[in-house]
């Protein structure tokens, strides 16, 4: 048998990784297209939420709090990027209790490869994943709603990228939670949902109260919300907000750090206890 | 028990039980499941209601005031729980046994398949029940005010009419699941349909008017419309008898052709092998 090690050992694991998790989306093309279609729906809803409460006023009233007019461009950056974190929660903290559940982990977890190797692959997909809901539900709507700021969008898409590395940490640590606790899908509901509500998906941060503020500063989701509405709605540059791109580089360090020490950590004391195999 | 030599309502009532204290059994035995829809259902109701606020004049509980104000989110939250029991509760049954293996049994006992899978719906509309509940006093203790039923005798009959028409529509869905692979995503899309379309969350009048035609051929758009109408003293659609003349029709048309359309499905998944293949 021909054996390779060293970084292309490596490189060809996660090029296998990366095309299983591809293959994945393009066999169940449904889900996909409710992953691009769900953040277009949301929008819509609070838009004709907001317009029933707002009235003939609606539009002024947003702007007030929010310093733009464009609604549709501000929900649908917030919209986009949450659909982007629940994706990556699902795809690297749920795909270990996938394996689990078809059977193929222990085989996953004996093949020469590294762990860390191996979560990184999952997050490779996710790249190419999340950049196409970027593309369709950002890119398409500015376009069309904001032609002027089209070339601002690669920008915001830098942010995405930088963004993406911090919630790949939080994706590492839910593996682990997975792995010991089981049953993912009702916490990544609730966790989601904790993100949608705490990282202004459909607001401004500062609506809420100061002390939940303090847990919407240690989510990376807020940054990049935060940071893509003042590139797309409000011209600034990369340069300008260079401050929240800093907090967002310290967090893309701390969180795979901790994220990965954890997963480590659970899943050496699984291995300890037979949880693995477990369900 | 032999239920070949009991009456048919004792025998209703027995696989009515059967089934609906096996489903109860299958939901208390997840307690992460349970706490975690006692969390996610209202945190979902809280989320919508702070990005509505960025629109209101002041703030949402004082706005409306022919409306209900935060009372007509309220009952968008009440629908939107109520429609995802018919979806997924009533939609998912054959699909569950279908995944855990049990439909072959499910389906060979000398039961009426309508009886167990309303006997799950029940199930739910009693944890739908709790949860409503609980989230009313929720919203009472942060002062979002106290929701109070208009018209409490025109409300159970308008819900009732809304629970008839669900669940037909949920039968014709559970129907469907023998039909259908991608019943999730197809499932979720009608979901946001439901939401978006139908009045649940805001009123029709707020979509532009090609689209709100559309609004007024789905029936559920007049079962909401006359739920929140007896609870808060809305105006109606359509003047107040003709809309409830138009209800009650469309709700016992949704269950006969619900009915028929499970029975007819079944019969031909039966005939094609494909009851526990889809």
């Amino acid at each position: 048998m021909r054996t390779i090690s060293g970084y292309k050992a490596t490189v060809g694991a996660l090029t296998a990784i990366f095309w299983k998790g591809m293959k994945h989306y393009t066999r169940y093309p449904g889900s996909f297209v409710l992953i691009l279609v769900m953040p277009f729906l949301f929008t819509l809803m609070i838009f004709g939420m907001g317009q029933f409460v707002g009235g003939s006023n609606a539009s002024a009233n947003f702007a007030t709090r929010t310093g733009t007019t464009n609604i549709l461009v501000y929900e649908i950056l917030g919209s986009a990027v949450w659909m982007i974190g629940w994706v990556v929660v699902e795809d690297v903290g749920v795909a270990l209790r996938d394996e689990q559940m078809k059977g193929t982990l222990e085989q996953n977890f004996l093949a020469p490869v590294n762990r860390f190797t191996l979560l990184i692959g999952l997050s490779l997909t996710d790249i190419a994943i999340t950049s196409l809901v970027f593309v369709v539900v950002v890119g398409v709507t500015t376009i069309i709603m904001l032609p002027a700021a089209f070339l601002n969008l690669l920008q915001a898409f830098l942010i995405l990228l930088v963004g993406l590395i911090p919630l790949f940490g939080i994706g590492f640590l839910f593996a682990g939670f997975v792995l010991k606790f089981k049953e993912p899908y009702i916490f990544t509901q609730i966790l989601n949902l904790l993100f949608a509500t705490l990282t202004g998906t459909y607001y401004p941060v500062t609506l809420l109260p100061y002390w939940v503020q303090f847990l919407s500063g240690a989510l990376p989701q807020t940054y990049v919300i935060e940071d893509m509405r003042q590139i797309v709605l409000a011209n600034q540059t990369l340069v300008s907000i260079y401050g929240s791109i800093f907090v967002l580089l310290v967090l893309a360090l701390a969180y795979p750090t901790f994220g990965y020490a954890i997963f480590k950590y659970l899943e050496k004391k699984a291995s300890v206890t037979g949880e693995f195999s477990k369900y | 028990m032999n239920s070949q030599n009991t009456s048919p309502l004792l025998r209703f009532v027995a696989e009515f039980r059967a089934a609906f204290m096996k489903d109860l059994r299958s939901y208390v035995r997840y307690p992460a499941w349970m706490v975690g829809e006692f969390i996610s259902t209202p945190l979902w109701f809280f989320f919508f209601a702070l990005g509505v606020t960025l629109f209101a004049p002041t703030s949402l509980s004082s706005s409306l005031p022919q409306e209900g104000g935060m009372s007509f989110f309220f009952f968008g939250f009440v629908f939107i729980i109520l429609f995802g029991t018919g979806m997924w509760g009533i939609g998912q049954t054959v699909r569950n046994e279908q995944m855990a293996g049990t439909l072959e049994q499910f389906f060979l006992t000398p039961a009426s398949r309508v009886t167990l899978i309303i006997g799950r719906w029940a199930r739910m509309f009693l944890t739908d029940a709790l949860i409503i509940g609980y989230t009313t006093l929720l919203l009472y203790l942060i002062g979002g005010g106290f929701v109070t039923l208009n018209d409490p005798a025109l409300f159970v009959f308008s819900l009732g009419l809304y629970e008839l028409g669900l669940i037909g529509f949920g039968f014709l869905f559970a129907g469907l699941t023998m039909r259908i692979r991608s019943y999730n995503t197809i499932s979720n899309l009608v979901f946001f349909g439901y939401m978006v379309l139908t009045g649940a969350l805001f009123p029709i009048s707020v979509i532009p008017v090609p689209f709100r035609y559309l609004c007024m051929i789905i029936p559920f758009t007049y079962f909401n419309d006359l739920v929140r109408h007896a609870a808060l003293a809305t105006p109606t659609i359509l003047s107040g008898a003709l809309e409830y003349a138009i209800a009650a029709l469309l709700s016992v048309c949704m269950l006969a052709i619900g009915f028929v359309g499970f029975k007819k499905i079944e019969d031909e998944a039966r005939m094609r092998g494909t009851i526990a293949t889809s």
